[in-house]
């Protein structure tokens, strides 16, 4: 019998720091084999299966499905014949090595922590960690504090945070107050964010906030990109190629052309990708997630097509990894099934730009001559990240983007 | 107003005390014919005479409570301890004799003296000439504690503890009997446990006190230009200490840091941040921070002992943590 | 020893005032003896009996402006420099009318308006303690001495040997009184210290007396002729009584590690049976000393009484004295 051991909340990615448990798929007391699913972790963004790295046993479940806890924390004990896996990542490690002041979190303090968990197993909700001045500040202005969004460290709720949910409830309240002020049907309801809404939220906040934003729009002719697809889908019925796959060509190729706009702003550096990465807008049941096209440049049309078809599937099931999210520069966001012109959308933490497509519309447009002609247009707007880009070299990129969209037979042509 | 050495502006205090009051006597080791081992006591053995102004034997035990006895009788005694390290031996006279004469006697007396002595590390003078004792007094009900962080206050608060009816540690700095600093003779006194804002801000709070002031000052202006705005309180003593002021500081900025040179453990730190979790505990908007030295003694070496002492990088490593 | 005065000439109203002042310290501490195993007395208590001699003998030669800093064993001190009688049962009882509000007992009596620095808990530091109020005397110029009270169980004590070299260097103003009864706590003190008192004050240049500490005349006579000298500007002087505890260290130590034969000669040594024998050769009629002694007991059955009928002691009034209190401005 190998001796029992803390199974921890594992570092599935670069930039994690906590995980929400959504599922312990082998109960307390099972046995289990290697490989086999142990639980479900949700990152910022994907849902990760954690398996079992040997046979064993899972002994107590120390942090309960629906818990969100710091990377490193134990979730359970368990016996496994091999050492446990994951291990507890030596990004962890080296911040708690750093200098002695100011006082570091002790073992103490990580046990109250564990605790706290303890605690709070079985129970239905997960006890909100919130600072006294925001609590109360929350107590003050009858603020729910389940609906605030934590920006602290550890999940914790600021004073801030408590100000951010009382300017929006009054935004709120104004809005209700124009439409059925007196009904009480009108009176808003709350719920926590789910650990997607919650950590999107946070992602999208910082990203908008720490990004120097700006946009650039235009329209690009997508008569020859209709057709071309037209022509390549009938030639084989298998192909099956969207405008949304002709596109990512299309910012392939622009991206290769256009070097700059494979560059990202990191820590104060600029880095340049060597590889054609794009990411793609993927809306879900759970939310809106980018997982990223790899070397794209390396593959023709019909590759192109699979790999996205692919990368959906996994995002609209749940089933991305931590890879699938990391990397590229610029993110296509196709909201032409919808009706809308232009869509200016904020950059994704960590890329430089992002590519909002509109709906294709008919418009006439006067051609050589002068003579109304009918053209079917898609808006395009480019959010670009100033650090990265200036207005010329972002007019560069937006204009080989157009340029490929509408000559699309380049796209071919490796 | 001129730049007096804070050597000099304790000097002048005695010598005000002094001439103020003939029931002023002092005594230690080496403070009248060598003028004291930092100079402070120099001249006044000269101005006035060997009644008043006494050799002593290394005898810091019986220094001690020779003053508490003669405290007891009518005199305004202030002994001095020649480095903190070594009221370690003296300890029964301030603990026993000293801070519990007035309780014990029913109130029948009270116990005029003030202990003299610098702590503080810098200098290189090893494990036993370094240390910061001054939570063993503030712990000992009936004993005052003073640590001035500059030369006008030094001058001011060493008045006011001579004229304090009970018996006052007055702790001194060795590392800063050279540092200069404005001086404004006609100043008022100070009212021992009367806290000063050294520095104002916003965003967050540095309590201190002694030599460590200035290095909180020193953090906060680093961190101005990030647009982080540090308000610096100094304590000046720290028994008792200011509560009120620290948590007026507190009600404004939301986040507290303490920093000393002593060692944390235990130390001063402790009871601020256990009184502000208490009294101040809704005004918290993050964990309180204390910055201090390593729970080890204070090392010889140089490149030891520059680790050891908190400095204004940590202050800022603490800063950064309560505003994260 | 030292020569003494033939006792007869020794004024007879000077005996019968030793005889009071020894009975009361005497009748008082068989008292407390009582009150404490009956549990009136809260603590511990350290009696003197057996020692009267030396306090009386001393403090007999000082005069109310000096000052006398004691020890744990201090109740013959404390009474015999004129802490008053019912204060010092209020005191030792734990009431607030107690000379010291309640606050320190049996241990730490003391009587600023008497010059009694206080009893102390910490063996030999009351010693600098007196040290510092003959420096106080000194520069004060007030003609005052002080007094430091010790056992030779504070002979091993640094402060003693450091307030001797101190009080030699500035030919302070002060006697130092060694009350030498052989024990040092539980311990007899040829086992404890590995001089004696007298070498020890000479190696300082300090000179020194001895006496039988059991003779209330001899202590007197030696004293009184010490405190001169020391009042003249002579610097420090010791005294070494020799003198018998009868009682344990504390009320309660059956004292199992004294001789059976020790225990059984103490009689011999009382110094309230050497005085009436004394008195007695003196022809001094017996009815006085009845009425001295009914004197004695009339006082102390009023000092229990007061003792029973005071109050506890304020707790927030306590409080307020740990500092003073200073006045708004």
């Amino acid at each position: 019998m190998s001796p029992v051991t803390n199974l921890t909340m594992p570092k599935l990615g670069l930039t994690m720091t906590e995980g929400t448990i959504s599922e312990w798929v082998v109960s307390p007391g099972d046995s289990f084999k290697k490989n086999d699913v142990v639980l479900v972790v949700e990152t910022e963004k994907i849902a990760n299966e954690i398996e079992a790295p040997a046979d064993g046993v899972l002994h107590d479940i120390l942090v309960v499905a629906g818990e969100t806890v710091a990377v490193g924390t134990p979730l359970a004990n368990w016996d496994v014949g091999a050492t446990a896996i994951p291990e507890v990542s030596a990004e962890i490690e080296e911040a708690n090595a750093t200098t002695h002041e100011p006082e570091k979190e002790t073992a103490a303090a990580t046990a109250f922590a564990e605790v706290r968990k303890n605690t709070a197993s079985g129970a239905k909700s997960a006890r909100i960690v919130a600072t006294p001045l925001a609590r109360r500040i929350a107590l003050q202005n009858d603020i729910d504090l389940a609906g605030v969004i934590a920006s602290g460290p550890k999940g914790r709720i600021k004073a801030e945070d408590v100000r951010a949910a009382i300017a929006d409830d009054a935004s709120r309240v104004t809005l209700s107050c124009g439409v059925a002020a007196a009904s009480p049907d009108a009176l808003p309801s709350r719920r926590a964010a789910t650990s997607y809404e919650a950590a999107a939220a946070r992602r999208l906040s910082e990203a908008k906030r720490d990004t120097p934003h700006f946009y650039l729009s235009t329209e690009a002719d997508a008569g020859a990109l209709f057709l071309l697809r037209q022509q390549l889908n009938s030639d084989n019925e298998n192909l099956n190629i969207s405008i949304n796959h002709l596109i990512i060509a299309a910012v392939a190729r622009a991206l290769k052309e256009n070097e700059i706009a494979n560059c990202v702003w990191r820590d104060g550096e600029i880095v340049t990708y060597g590889t054609t990465d794009i990411g793609m807008a993927v809306s879900s049941d759970k939310g809106l997630f980018a997982p990223v096209l790899k070397d794209i440049d390396r593959l023709g049309i019909a590759s192109i097509a699979k790999a996205a078809r692919e990368l959906a599937e996994k995002a609209r099931t749940g089933q991305l990894t931590s890879d699938d999210l990391i990397g590229g520069s610029t993110t296509i966001s196709n909201a032409g099934m919808f009706d809308v012109t232009y869509m200016g959308s904020i950059i994704n933490p960590g890329q430089s730009s992002i590519l909002g497509v509109g709906s294709i519309r008919e418009i006439f447009r006067p051609d050589e001559l002068g003579q109304p002609e009918l053209r079917q247009e898609m808006g395009l707007v480019l959010s670009c990240d100033h650090r990265i880009f200036d207005g010329v070299s972002g007019l560069a990129f937006l204009n080989s983007i157009k340029a490929n969209i509408e000559k699309p037979l380049r796209l071919l042509v490796s | 107003m001129a730049d007096v050495r804070y050597a000099k502006a304790v000097n002048m205090a005695l010598d005000d005390a002094m001439a103020a009051d003939p029931a002023v006597v002092l005594f230690g080791e080496d403070i009248a014919e060598a003028g004291g081992p930092f100079g402070v006591t120099r001249g006044l053995l000269e101005k006035y005479g060997d009644r008043r102004v006494r050799d002593t034997p290394i005898s810091e035990a019986t220094i001690v409570g020779a003053a508490v006895g003669a405290a007891m009788s009518g005199l305004k005694p202030v002994v001095e301890i020649m480095f903190m390290d070594f009221v370690t031996i003296a300890m029964d006279a301030m603990v026993n004799q000293a801070a519990k004469a007035r309780f014990m006697f029913g109130g029948q007396c009270s116990v005029p003296l003030v202990l003299r002595t610098p702590h503080g590390g810098g200098v290189n003078a090893g494990p036993q000439h370094s240390q910061c004792l001054e939570a063993w007094f503030a712990h000992i009900p009936g004993l005052k504690v003073v640590v001035p962080s500059n030369p006008s206050d030094a001058n001011r608060l060493l008045k006011s503890a001579i004229m304090d009816p009970d018996p006052v540690v007055f702790v001194e700095n060795k590392a800063m009997y050279s540092l200069k600093g404005e001086f404004d003779d006609a100043s008022e006194t100070i009212v021992i446990g009367t806290a000063h804002v050294a520095r104002s801000g916003d965003d967050v709070t540095i309590v201190s006190y002694g030599a460590a002031v200035n290095t909180a000052l020193q953090a906060a202006e680093t961190l101005a230009p990030r647009d982080i705005s540090v308000e610096v309180v100094d304590l000046r003593s720290i028994q008792p200490w200011d509560e009120a002021t620290v948590l007026a500081s507190l009600a404004r900025t939301h986040r507290l840091i303490v920093l000393h040179e002593a060692v944390t453990a235990f130390g001063v730190g402790a009871e601020i941040v256990a009184r502000m979790s208490d009294i101040g505990f809704d005004e918290l908007d993050a964990p309180i921070k204390r910055v201090g030295a390593p729970f080890m003694p204070t090392p010889f070496a140089k490149s030891l002992e520059n680790q050891y002492l908190p400095n204004a990088k940590d202050v800022i490593a603490a800063v950064e943590q309560v505003l994260a | 020893m030292s020569p003494t005065k033939s006792d007869n000439s020794v004024p007879i109203s000077q005996l019968l005032e030793f005889y009071e002042r020894m009975l009361l310290v005497r009748e008082a501490e068989n008292r407390l003896s009582k009150l404490f195993a009956d549990g009136e007395v809260p603590g511990f208590i350290h009696l003197s009996v057996g020692q009267e001699a030396v306090c009386v003998g001393v403090t007999s030669a000082l005069e109310t402006r000096d000052t006398l800093a004691s020890n744990h064993r201090g109740h013959g001190h404390a009474l015999s420099k004129g802490v008053e009688l019912n204060s010092f049962f209020l005191e030792v009882m734990g009431k607030e009318e107690g000379i010291c509000g309640g606050r320190g007992g049996s241990m730490h009596v003391a009587d600023m308006s008497v010059g009694m620095l206080g009893a102390n808990g910490i063996v030999g530091a009351g010693i600098p303690l007196a040290v510092g109020s003959a420096l106080a005397h000194q520069v004060q110029e007030n003609g005052a001495i002080a007094v430091a009270f010790f056992g030779d169980g504070a002979l091993a004590e640094g402060v003693l040997h450091e307030s001797f070299n101190l009080a030699a260097l500035w030919k302070l103003p002060i006697l130092f009184v060694c009350e030498n009864n052989g024990w040092s706590e539980f311990s007899p003190t040829g086992r404890q210290f590995n001089a004696n008192v007298r070498e020890l004050a000479g190696v300082f240049g300090i000179p020194s007396a001895f006496v039988d500490g059991d003779d209330v005349l001899a202590v007197n006579e030696a004293a009184s002729e010490l405190v001169t000298a020391i009042r003249a500007g002579e610097g420090p002087y010791v005294l070494e009584c020799v003198t018998h505890r009868v009682r344990g260290h504390f009320e309660g130590d059956p004292q199992k590690y004294r001789a059976e034969s020790e225990i059984n000669s103490l009689p011999d040594h009382d110094p309230i049976t050497k005085l009436e024998t004394i008195i007695s050769k003196r022809r001094i009629p017996k009815k006085e000393v009845v009425a001295i002694r009914g004197t004695i007991e009339a006082r102390i059955n009023a000092a229990v009484e007061a003792g029973r009928g005071g109050n506890a002691p304020d707790f927030s009034r306590a409080k307020a004295d740990v500092y003073t209190a200073v006045e708004e401005v």
